[in-house]
């Protein structure tokens, strides 16, 4: 009994410490977002300012639509996300559950470019863009985002762990495969559609590579090629640009918190099952 | 009788309709970076003018932020959606993007309007590529030594001169930098001068030592013991004198160099002509004065020019707005406010200066000044090589500042490294 | 009769399940793969004509300089990040398995830098690593440590890129590890009790070896990760001082979009490919049998 009691105080160790440096630079960024310029530069340094200054939260978008970042941000991310849970479930379920020619074959060139890192594609794909005359716009972003290898991948992990016996019963009883995907799999897979979709989100929200050589007009820029511009020009304004980070970081936070128990069991599920 | 009325009615009509689409607008995309916003706001300003003198013409100014600006230049002209007209950087980008043909060339446009030998000998170089010209100079900018008076005043020091005959030598320099380093409690809470490690002032100090970064020609490194002992002399003013605050000062105050200057943190900073413009809207007494001499007064300048994308659907009213970037009016508007120098050999004649010498802004002694840039500028060797050298330049300098490596074993790797890309 | 056929034919489906993945796949992952390949062969700075130079592309990056130093120094971050963030977010896995209050809570916290984004990750690092007003050597001046220059040395940057690399990752591998050990049947632990093993050797003798599907995936992605850095170099340091914390994918920008060398860029990129493949394939030989494949 005691060692276990002795286990537990340690875990709790570990795990408050570990807490306290993931959270602490989140609660300094907060802190000096509402500091005055003057109070930022002290030493030693203070967690709280003489009084709370909002002036710098409307500086951010003084000079910067924040406000148009987020939509673009939140139109670019939804309509990946929608596309590439559907394009990934359906093409995930060919390869773990249908018969057909040169699947192994096809599959391991899916694999395959999952070791290709994206960035080769980065000067071609630049290229081919600039021909469909899309540079500087969201199609830029939003195109090359719609099918993920990596999406096929996890959702054909996740359909190969589904019994074989359901899919057996429902084609004896006259289901096309089709009808196997859309009722039986589908439902099935909640978890693993919201884990995939919660992960495009985030990696299309956070995007920074894309916008960054894609995207030109300040009116068409995501928040964090928005927030890295920003960087530019408040060089050593650390309050407004941490007011900056704040607002860039607040959406995210939110999908997250409300999402939370989705994303965690679809991790656990789907397991990647590794 | 109405029925001929209405003819005449309907003829006027579609006259003045007619003439209305002849007098259609055209808009022009103006690309610039944002220095700082004051720089914005005085563009912006002049793009008003413009468009007044301009009915025809309206201007969309896309000021774009930080170092990403000549990539973003790139990827629009390769994506055939490039502005019509923008700034361009002397060094390292100007004479790159020419050579590719996307600036438009301006030879027969510029000779019918403006002369070249108008314009100061460093400016005519900065413009001429293989002997034509892609771009006309906005300006021209060249570090210079601010000092907060206060700080002189308190120490009994006299000022920096501002005559460059009467220019500090490098040893009277290192003394009144002495005398102005206080230090209280084993911390030095008062630096004597900050900025020799930078560009441009760095530059400028291998130039006035009478050394060389690169041959004549740029087609090789070039840098002899006069370079070198140039930058050991820059680097001793940290390590031998200890007047200077530990590198990379700037980036870890949090400050910039005017608000250093400002605070009295640092007595002295070698900074650009262009800090002007912030220093005088602060609140406190800045002076400047030339730099200290090595060998001979020099100062080592550059600035940004304006182009027009080879592309562009409207080469005549895209060279209007370069030429009005380019004309006295608009420069001297921004040279009031302490951003610019004027890069016209005239206007530095001394019945001239009155013009753009603004005494809320250029401090006393600023004549002096004046012939500095009239007469002892040189321009940045950046401006004529392209940015991937001068990147390993600085990477290796970098070396030599903060890693404390020897500098022939630098100058060895940057031969090494740079020669292969200038030839 | 054949239509009906059709409508139970797997490979009808497939086909048809397939096609809006295998289009988007093939022009925008396959065609671009194909075409830097061939680009890699070019010398090309998007304007003028292309010109096909060979292989003079790669017998140059083989004596650039630079090159090799970036090279290193994206070695040098992978050995940095991966071994430790695999360390720590086991532990902190093990720790968080353990059956006690709070775990959503710390699970939250854990995650907050794995969902923030990388750019604004990489902005608040840049305050705390500053060296006279930062929080980082506060703390550490409390301890009586002097605090290193941080973002400004040749010698701390690119641990400090490191530390904010971790940092950011731990949430996510730890999550990982968690599922992994959730699947560990309790029956394993109870019978070495039984036997009387103590907790380490429970850790090294089951936890481990039954943890190895899981431990292969984290590492291989962590590699592959780490080997595409790029976010937080360009806000922190643009590869400075002294390119110290360049690394390949930041080389190959420069040389992409500041030096127009689109060939040469492309060369970086297959390199960095080839040298991912590597990796990957000795994993998956090494570990053959724990791989699902």
């Amino acid at each position: 009994m005691r060692k276990v009691t002795l286990g537990r105080i340690i875990a709790y160790i570990v795990l408050v410490l570990g807490a306290l440096s993931m959270t602490i630079p989140f609660l300094w960024m907060i802190s000096t977002s509402f500091k005055d310029l003057s109070e930022v530069f002290v030493f030693p340094p203070t967690f709280f300012g003489e009084k709370i200054v909002w002036k710098n939260y409307l500086r951010v978008s003084d000079r910067y639509p924040f406000g148009k970042f987020f939509l673009n941000s939140i139109n670019i991310s939804v309509v990946v996300v929608v596309f590439q849970v559907l394009t990934s479930s359906m093409a995930g379920f060919a390869f773990a559950r249908l018969k057909f020619k040169g699947r192994e074959a096809l599959f391991a060139l899916y694999l395959a470019t999952l070791m290709v890192p994206f960035h080769v594609t980065l000067v071609p794909t630049f290229v081919m863009m600039r021909n469909f005359g899309w540079v500087d716009t969201h199609y830029s972003l939003i195109l090359p985002s719609l099918v993920s290898a990596f999406g096929t991948f996890l959702m054909r992990q996740f359909f190969i762990t589904i019994p074989v016996e359901l899919e057996e019963s429902a084609r004896i009883d006259g289901c096309t495969p089709f009808g196997i995907f859309a009722r039986i799999f589908l439902p099935l897979s909640k978890p693993a559609l919201a884990t995939l979709g919660v992960f495009t989100f985030m990696g299309t929200w956070n995007d920074y590579i894309k916008p960054l050589i894609f995207i030109n007009s300040v009116a068409k820029m995501t928040v964090p090629l928005g927030l890295a511009s920003m960087q530019g020009h408040y060089s050593t304004d650390w309050p407004v640009l941490m007011a900056g980070t704040v607002i860039a970081l607040l959406p995210v936070l939110v999908v997250f918190l409300l999402a939370q128990e989705y994303f965690v069991q679809g991790i656990t599920l789907s397991g990647i099952k590794g | 009788m109405s029925k001929h009325v209405v003819r005449v009615c309907l003829v006027v009509l579609s006259v003045i309709l007619l003439s209305q689409a002849a007098l259609a607008q055209v808009t022009l995309q103006f690309m610039g970076w944002e220095a700082s916003p004051l720089e914005t706001e005085s563009v912006q300003r002049g793009l008003r003018r413009f468009e007044e003198l301009n009915p025809g013409i309206k201007v969309e100014y896309i000021p774009v932020g930080g170092d990403e600006y000549h990539t973003r230049l790139l990827t629009m002209m390769a994506g055939n959606a490039a502005p019509d007209v923008f700034f361009i950087n002397a060094e390292g980008y100007y004479r790159n993007f020419a050579r590719r043909g996307v600036l438009l060339e301006l030879d027969e446009y510029f000779y019918q309007s403006l002369s070249l030998d108008d314009f100061i000998p460093m400016e005519q170089d900065k413009m001429l590529v293989d002997g034509k010209i892609y771009g006309t100079s906005s300006c021209v900018v060249a570090p210079v030594l601010y000092y907060n008076k206060d700080l002189f005043d308190k120490a009994g020091l006299p000022y920096p001169p501002s005559d460059p005959k009467e220019a500090w030598t490098w040893d009277e320099f290192i003394e009144v930098a002495k005398q102005l380093t206080i230090e209280q409690n084993g911390r030095v809470t008062q630096f004597g001068v900050y900025g020799f490690e930078n560009m441009h002032p760095r530059e400028a100090a291998i130039y006035s030592n009478n050394g060389l970064i690169f041959s004549e020609d740029y087609s090789k490194l070039d840098m002899g013991p006069k370079a070198q002992e140039a930058l050991t002399k820059i680097l001793e003013l940290r390590t031998v004198h200890k007047v200077s605050p530990p590198a990379a000062f700037l980036e870890q105050s949090g400050m910039n160099a005017a608000q250093m200057l400002q605070t009295g943190r640092v007595a002295m900073v070698a900074d650009g002509s262009w800090a002007l413009q912030e220093l005088a809207k602060m609140n406190f007494s800045v002076g400047v004065g030339v730099l200290p001499i090595m060998e001979r007064p020099i100062t080592a300048g550059t600035a940004h020019l304006h182009s027009i994308w080879s592309g562009t659907k409207h080469p005549e009213e895209a060279w209007k707005l370069v030429e009005f970037l380019s004309s006295e009016e608009y420069q001297i508007g921004l040279v009031r406010e302490g951003l610019w120098m004027p890069n016209r050999a005239h206007m530095y004649e001394l019945e001239d200066r009155g013009r753009w010498m603004d005494p809320e802004v250029h401090p006393e002694g600023f004549e002096g000044i004046a012939d500095y840039f009239a007469d002892y500028v040189l321009p940045n060797p950046s401006i004529f090589v392209p940015r991937e050298a001068w990147d390993i330049f600085e990477e290796e300098l970098d070396k030599f500042f903060l890693d404390d490596q020897p500098l022939d074993k630098v100058v060895e790797n940057m031969r090494r490294r740079i020669d292969p890309i200038l030839q | 009769m054949k239509l009906r056929k059709l409508k139970y034919s797997d490979s009808f489906w497939a086909f048809i399940l397939l096609l809006p993945n295998l289009l988007g796949f093939l022009i925008f992952t396959v065609f671009p793969v194909v075409a830097s390949f061939v680009l890699s062969f070019s010398e090309w700075d998007l304007l003028s004509p292309m010109k096909f130079v060979g292989v003079s592309n790669y017998v140059n990056l083989a004596s650039d300089e630079t090159f090799w130093k970036v090279l290193w120094n994206t070695f040098y971050f992978t050995l940095g990040t991966v071994p430790i963030g695999i360390a720590l977010s086991l532990l902190l896995a093990v720790a968080l398995n353990q059956k006690i209050r709070g775990v959503k809570l710390f699970r939250a916290m854990y995650f907050l830098p794995v969902i923030s984004s990388t750019v604004a990750v990489a902005i608040v690092w840049q305050w705390l690593y500053n060296p006279h007003f930062g929080l980082l050597n506060y703390i550490l001046s409390l301890f009586g440590i002097e605090g290193p220059l941080w973002l400004t040395s040749t010698t701390w940057a690119m641990p400090a890129v490191i530390i904010t690399s971790i940092w950011k990752g731990l949430g996510f591998n730890m999550l990982l590890f968690l599922a992994g050990l959730q699947g560990i049947d309790s029956q394993f632990y109870e019978a070495a009790k039984i036997d009387g093993a103590n907790a380490v050797r429970q850790f090294f003798h089951i936890t481990v070896p039954l943890l190895a599907p899981t431990t292969f995936f984290v590492t291989v992605m962590s590699i592959i990760n780490s080997f595409q850095v790029f976010d937080q170099i360009h806000v922190m340091t643009q590869g400075g001082p002294a390119r110290s914390t360049s690394v390949l994918v930041h080389y190959l920008y420069q040389n992409a979009f500041q030096y127009f060398k689109m060939g040469y860029a492309s060369a970086i990129a297959y390199v960095l490919f080839i040298i991912i493949f590597v990796v990957t394939m000795l994993q998956f030989r090494r570990t053959k049998s724990w791989a699902i494949y």
